[in-house]
């Protein structure tokens, strides 16, 4: 356990899956005491719920309709007491709450549907033109690469089976063509005071690779800025009014920095994976990526370090410690660890009972400095930072040093008591010992060499190596006896010629077994096809006495084998009299 | 969409603002559901709106959340429904089945899905760009590099697809074209690993000191990858300049403490100037790091003979002959060990051995001939020391050695015309090696005497 936080309230069973964009801190009723907003997608698995805890107790929990994509909380008004409202984005809307009730609801502007597309439909509404056609010419649409897509409406049409297209169309002529795209990110932009509890715009990420950005008492859109590709999270610094910076952190892993006016992205990181979370540190640009790795950017996106984490990063958020004025950045790990690092050093490790999906410090309560953990089963965990607590202590114990492993003692094998008795007899008989050596070598040679000239002669061999007649042999014994079924099968290696002729003899002791077939013919042998034969062999001994069955492969016109194999039968099981 | 809806939505809610759940009417997918299992019916009623359809790019969001918090089951669920929902039309869900499926090692199916995705999307970069390396992971290095030259149509100048097509052609021994799209690719970003790659495929030419300049420049820009700066100090170790090779290789080991080649390339310079116990330190990190590397234990049990501890040296030694039985520096070196111990007969095998992978080395004949006179076998020692003259005819050792042998066999005469041809070549090298100077002492005047 770290030595700065303190544990404050756990609950393993809280039963909260979402992701790290669907939780803020807020004194959502207006009250000195903050509570902590959770949009809990429900594991995928239950109904997705909005969840207020306040203190220690769940004090709001109520269904919602779709997964969530994210939560905000910001100012809509300048009306006192101030309250802040709840932004949660699902699907293509923004549901506004205050007072954790229902306020408003946006949809995402609509987008622009292709002219033809809709002229189609039109037709088909006023029954100008077939079922057949109108598919014709959807999917001639489709198949247009630069022309608009198509509305999920047409989609579906033309996924429909060719005998309910008409059912589907009589369906569905009626409704209004619509394409809509879906919120994929939301962040707060204060409009024109720094202050906390300033009104802030709000801004909206979209699939179709669009960003927003809301007027805060209208709801209108007052900056539409289109993107290379979809925004995963966005971070905002500065005053809409005067002005600001956003940090777009995309689909495809680049990170683009939007100014205020600009039509393109001002700047760009491409980063050699995706990241997993994005924190702007004072002026500066901390990236928690896939690979392992902790970056961080300055405002002209130059590198200023980069550390590798030694476990995959779970979820990252900053923590600005303002009594102290320390600000740095707290990551997640897989290996169920919280860090704290104030740029790249390490200030302090803790351990929470499971792996941390998500984290945020702030205020909690009525406890400025609190760290809120979401464990990967569900399990929050709340944590406050010791008061007196000092930070630099820890920068000093993480500066380098040799590393602890150079005092490791080397695991070098032992060695026992006859090996030590061995290099003993060794340095007496050494001279011995090689001749002996030397001389079984020469003998193990001979004999090697004897039984290879003895079986190249009786051609016993699994592959034979004569041009005429290159085949390869092999044979297994199937049954427990005393029925026992041989087979034999024997394929032609040579690459191009056939083998005509050749045949099988089988040759074994007549008084312990009897053959069905003891000369078998092969057919014409086409080049790497394998030809399987068998033959049923008893035994005719009940004593479990075994021998073996020499197997030869003969050519036609030839009087030695080509190949022979012996086969060892098994012991046979003694007949049974039903 | 304008203002005017929103305020219909407002008046809609502030009918019955206390319900949890007031958006449950809108649910889509119920709805649709119904309609789709409805067996035909005539069309209802022209007033009544039926549900929108479900969005295709709808969950494309989460589909990304669950993939970079690398949730991979709950991610193919949720692609599996998506695929199903949309029937396979969904471009972003096959994209992820695909890298799920590469990240399992299922490099086939991932091509599959890389493919169904570039179908959906052919003017998208990143699907082509999967689809090549799916291909490169595969071995298909050709059918990579066609599908790279079309993602190129779409963007020429792009670095990433610069230095794939550079590795396929590396592949394919194109070193030509692949050295021209690994300068291009650093033309437009330099980024460490196409200089790694350029870097490495010098040295596969066999192109030093090519190699040597592609390092130098990199470390220019990455003047703090451990990798680059290890690469750079062995290169140099290999040329010959230990100076530059240990600051390079110093340099990446305060970046990167544990990496190994560092840690290898600097420990052996150590130990070549006799520091083994600094040396032994710095193999140690390397043992918790790679505690299976044959390289490792070899230097670690020279380490040990250097010491003068025997018996720890030959255990090394074996570790290191066990993981690699084919290392023939190995086999040397417990040759070496063994006779110093006085094992003539082992020490002889594990030099034959030597000698059978590497037949061409002077020195490993000579011990064979100092195992031999050892095992009292006059003649073959004799044959293994005109083997190792044939073989390098300017090694002192190998005639002090031999005159030993002849010298100590009663053959006085061509002792010393050994030793006179090992006089002539010692004079040459500045060696001063205690052992050598009592020998020379002691048989320089009995042979002098003699002749």
């Amino acid at each position: 356990m770290s030595e700065i936080w303190l544990a404050a309230h756990a609950d393993p069973v809280a039963n909260i899956h979402t992701f790290q964009s669907c939780m803020t801190l807020s004194n959502v009723y207006g009250q000195t005491n903050h509570q902590c907003v959770i949009a809990d997608n429900g594991d995928l698995s239950w109904p997705p719920k909005l969840k207020v805890y306040n203190g220690t107790t769940l004090s709001y929990d109520g269904n919602i309709v779709e997964t969530p994509t994210a939560i905000v909380s910001f100012h809509v008004d300048t009306t006192e007491p101030r309250i802040p409202a709840i932004a949660m984005a699902a699907g293509p809307y923004i549901y506004v709450y205050k007072n954790i009730r229902p306020y408003f609801k946006f949809t995402v502007p609509s987008l622009d549907i292709n002219q033809l597309e809709q002229d189609l439909w039109n037709q088909a509404k006023a029954d100008k033109i077939d079922v057949q056609m109108l598919h014709d010419m959807l999917d001639s649409i489709k198949s247009d690469s630069d022309s608009v897509p198509l509305t999920p409406l047409s989609t579906k049409f033309l996924q429909t089976a060719p005998h309910q297209r008409s059912h589907f169309v009589s369906v569905y002529r009626e409704n209004p063509l619509k394409r809509q795209t879906v919120i994929t990110a939301l962040e707060t932009l204060k409009k024109s005071h720094p202050d906390d509890d300033a009104i802030s715009c709000l801004i909206i990420g979209t699939e179709n690779k669009d960003m927003y950005i809301l007027d805060p008492e209208a709801f209108t859109v007052l900056v539409k800025q289109s993107l290379p590709s979809q925004p995963v999270f966005l971070r905002s610094t500065g005053l809409y009014d005067v002005d600001y910076r956003i940090l777009v952190a995309c689909r495809n892993g680049n990170i683009l920095v939007m100014k205020k006016g600009a039509n393109s992205p001002k700047f760009c990181i491409t980063l050699n994976s995706h990241p997993i979370g994005i924190e702007r540190i004072g002026k500066n640009i901390v990236i928690a990526t896939m690979d392992k790795n902790l970056m961080c950017y300055n405002n002209k996106i130059k590198n200023l370090w980069s550390i590798p984490i030694p476990h995959n990063i779970t979820c990252l958020a900053g923590m600005d410690f303002k009594a102290k004025t320390f600000k740095g950045v707290l990551v997640g790990m897989d290996n169920s660890e919280v860090r704290v690092y104030r740029d790249k050093f390490l200030v302090d490790t803790m351990t929470v009972p499971d792996i941390p999906a998500m984290m945020q410090f702030g205020k909690y309560d009525r406890e400025e400095s609190t760290l809120i953990v979401i464990t990967k089963s569900g399990g929050l965990h709340i944590f406050i930072l010791k008061r007196n607590v000092d930070l630099s202590q820890g920068l000093a114990s993480a500066s380098m040093g040799p590393s602890p492993k150079q005092f490791q003692k080397l695991n070098v094998p032992r060695k026992t008591k006859t090996f030590v008795d061995q290099t003993l007899r060794e340095r007496e008989h050494g001279v011995a010992m090689h001749r002996q050596f030397q001389h079984d070598l020469y003998r193990l040679r001979l004999t090697t060499a004897r039984n290879f000239a003895e079986a190249l002669q009786k051609k016993m061999m699994p592959i034979s190596s004569s041009n005429f007649a290159p085949l390869k042999l092999s044979a297994n014994v199937q049954g427990i006896g005393p029925m026992f079924r041989l087979t034999i099968e024997v394929m032609n290696t040579s690459t191009s010629h056939p083998i005509l002729g050749a045949y099988v003899v089988l040759v074994t002791n007549d008084t312990l077994y009897v053959l069905e077939k003891c000369y078998i013919s092969l057919p014409l042998l086409v080049p790497s096809l394998t030809y399987t034969v068998n033959t049923m062999v008893r035994c005719t001994s009940d004593q479990g006495i075994t021998d073996a069955i020499n197997v030869f492969v003969y050519i036609k016109g030839k009087c030695s084998p080509v190949l022979t194999a012996i086969i060892d039968m098994p012991a046979s099981e003694s007949m049974i009299v039903v | 969409m304008d203002y005017s809806h929103y305020v219909c939505d407002l008046g809609k809610m502030s009918e019955k603002p206390t319900t949890n759940d007031m958006y449950g009417e809108q649910s889509d997918e119920e709805d649709v559901k119904v309609a789709a299992q409805e067996p035909i019916k005539p069309a209802p009623l022209p007033k009544a709106k039926l549900p929108d359809l479900p969005i295709i790019e709808k969950n494309n969001w989460l589909i990304h959340m669950l993939f970079i918090n690398k949730e991979f089951e709950k991610c193919k669920q949720v692609i599996k429904e998506q695929i199903e929902m949309t029937e396979r039309t969904c471009e972003y869900a096959l994209y992820v089945q695909g890298m799920i499926q590469r990240n399992e090692a299922m490099i086939q199916e991932s091509l599959e899905s890389f493919q169904a995705a570039a179908m959906l999307n052919p003017n998208s970069l990143e699907n082509l760009k999967q689809v090549g390396r799916s291909l490169y992971l595969l071995g298909r290095h050709k059918a990579a590099l066609d599908i790279y030259a079309e993602a190129a149509k779409l963007s020429p100048q792009d670095p990433e697809l610069l230095h794939n097509q550079g590795v396929c052609l590396v592949y394919l021994n194109d070193y030509t074209k692949a050295e021209e799209c690994f300068k291009k690719a650093l033309g437009v970003q330099k980024t460490e690993h196409s200089y790694s790659q350029l870097g490495k495929m010098h040295i596969l030419r066999g192109d030093k000191d090519g190699a040597l300049a592609i390092y130098k420049k990199a470390v220019e820009n990455f003047p703090e990858n451990s990798e680059l700066l290890s690469v750079l100090g062995l290169l140099y170790l290999q040329m010959g300049d230990t100076q530059r090779a240990f600051e390079h290789l110093g340099n990446a080991m305060t970046y990167d403490p544990q990496n190994t080649k560092a840690i290898m390339g600097a420990g052996s310079i150590i130990q070549d100037h006799g520091d083994f116990d600094v040396a032994l330190t710095k193999y140690r990190v390397a043992a918790s790091v790679t505690p299976e590397s044959h390289a490792l234990w070899n230097n670690i049990g020279m380490c040990f003979f250097g010491k003068k501890k025997y018996v720890a040296a030959i255990s090394c030694l074996k570790r290191a002959h066990y993981l690699s039985p084919f290392e023939w520096r190995t086999c040397y070196n417990l040759g070496l060990a063994h006779l110093t111990m006085h094992q003539y007969a082992s020490a002889f095998h594990f030099i034959s051995a030597a000698i059978n992978l590497k037949p061409k080395f002077a020195p490993l004949f000579m011990l064979l001939g100092v195992a031999l006179t050892h095992l009292e076998d006059p003649s073959n020692a004799k044959q293994a020391y005109e083997q190792a003259i044939a073989i390098e005819t300017d090694n002192s050792m190998t005639y002090l050695n031999y005159a030993i042998m002849l010298f100590n066999s009663g053959d006085k005469s061509h002792a010393a015309a050994q030793y006179a041809k090992f006089e002539m070549y010692h004079q040459k090298k500045a060696l001063n090696d205690p052992d050598v100077n009592a020998l020379v002492a002691k048989l320089g005047p009995i042979l002098h005497m003699g002749s």
